[in-house]
């Protein structure tokens, strides 16, 4: 076959830990937004590879099902990152202080 | 090797390297862009992992709409670049080496179990799945309820950004 299923796994691993590294050194929201992305493409990427290892049509549902959510995630964190800047110019989550007491 | 597994080794190395320039740039719109090129290889890795209407969905919904969203709101906000600061304190080769233990677990866990010498194997030849028609049949068949669930769930997004994002009438 085409493609090592380990092998697909091994870069899903990759790209998850990527993501998880720029959702914790990114200073801009929406570039937190971006590599909680990267970290659910990473996961479709496995459940794609395990849907053709094991020649069942589930993994690739569940794969839609993911991509629906990060739509509405998207939208969401977009609304929640206008509505933040509206408040308070220049989206850095530093400044988001303002629930800290 | 044949032809198709050394573009899967392309497609794999391509988007490594664009997630981590997507994960590294300073410009905003420079990072879409390579996040772009990272979803784009993701098609076509789903395309060779037999899941065509995957891929499809990659590029209209990820690259096409969620991608150009994001765009639209960093011209929006006209974002300014970021600062160079170091983010990680001087304790970041602990959380390394803690990266590092939970690798090799993940790695032994993994040979622990029944799964690991079938993923270390060439994935069998099968009659070709994926297709357009099977996916449907699931989608309205067994996976209905999911799939009705999921359409409640945009719409509760839909109305939350709607709220979220809407300009306060001045004095209320």
């Amino acid at each position: 076959m085409i493609v090592p299923v380990g092998a697909v796994l091994v870069l899903s691993a990759v790209l998850f830990g990527i993501g998880v590294f720029g959702f914790l050194a990114r200073r801009n929201i929406i570039l937190m937004l971006i590599s909680i992305e990267v970290m659910l493409n990473a996961v479709n990427l496995s459940l794609a590879a395990f849907s053709r290892h094991f020649e069942d049509l589930r993994g690739q549902i569940l794969a839609l099902f993911v991509i629906a959510v990060a739509a509405a995630e998207v939208g969401v964190g977009l609304g929640l990152v206008i509505a933040l800047n509206r408040n308070k110019p220049g989206a850095g989550v530093a400044d988001l202080t303002k629930l800290k007491w | 090797m044949t032809l198709l597994t050394a573009t899967f080794y392309y497609m794999a190395a391509a988007s490594v390297a664009s997630a981590l320039l997507a994960v590294t740039r300073r410009n905003p719109v420079h990072s879409m862009l390579w996040v772009l090129v990272l979803f784009l290889h993701m098609a076509g890795i789903f395309l060779l992992l037999g899941a065509e209407f995957l891929a499809a969905v990659q590029v209209i919904v990820y690259a096409g709409a969620i991608l150009i969203f994001y765009l639209f709101v960093v011209m929006l906000l006209d974002l300014p670049d970021e600062e160079a600061q170091p983010r990680f304190a001087n304790h970041w080769p602990f959380a390394a080496a803690a990266g590092l233990c939970f690798a090799t677990l993940a790695w032994f866990a993994r040979v622990g179990t029944g799964i690991a010498p079938a993923a270390t194997r060439a994935a069998v030849e099968g009659p070709p799945q994926g297709g357009l028609a099977a996916i449907g049949m699931a989608l309205f068949g067994p996976f209905a309820l999911p799939f009705e669930m999921a359409s409640l769930v945009l719409l509760a997004a839909i109305i939350g950004t709607v709220v979220l994002a809407r300009k306060r009438a001045v004095g209320s």
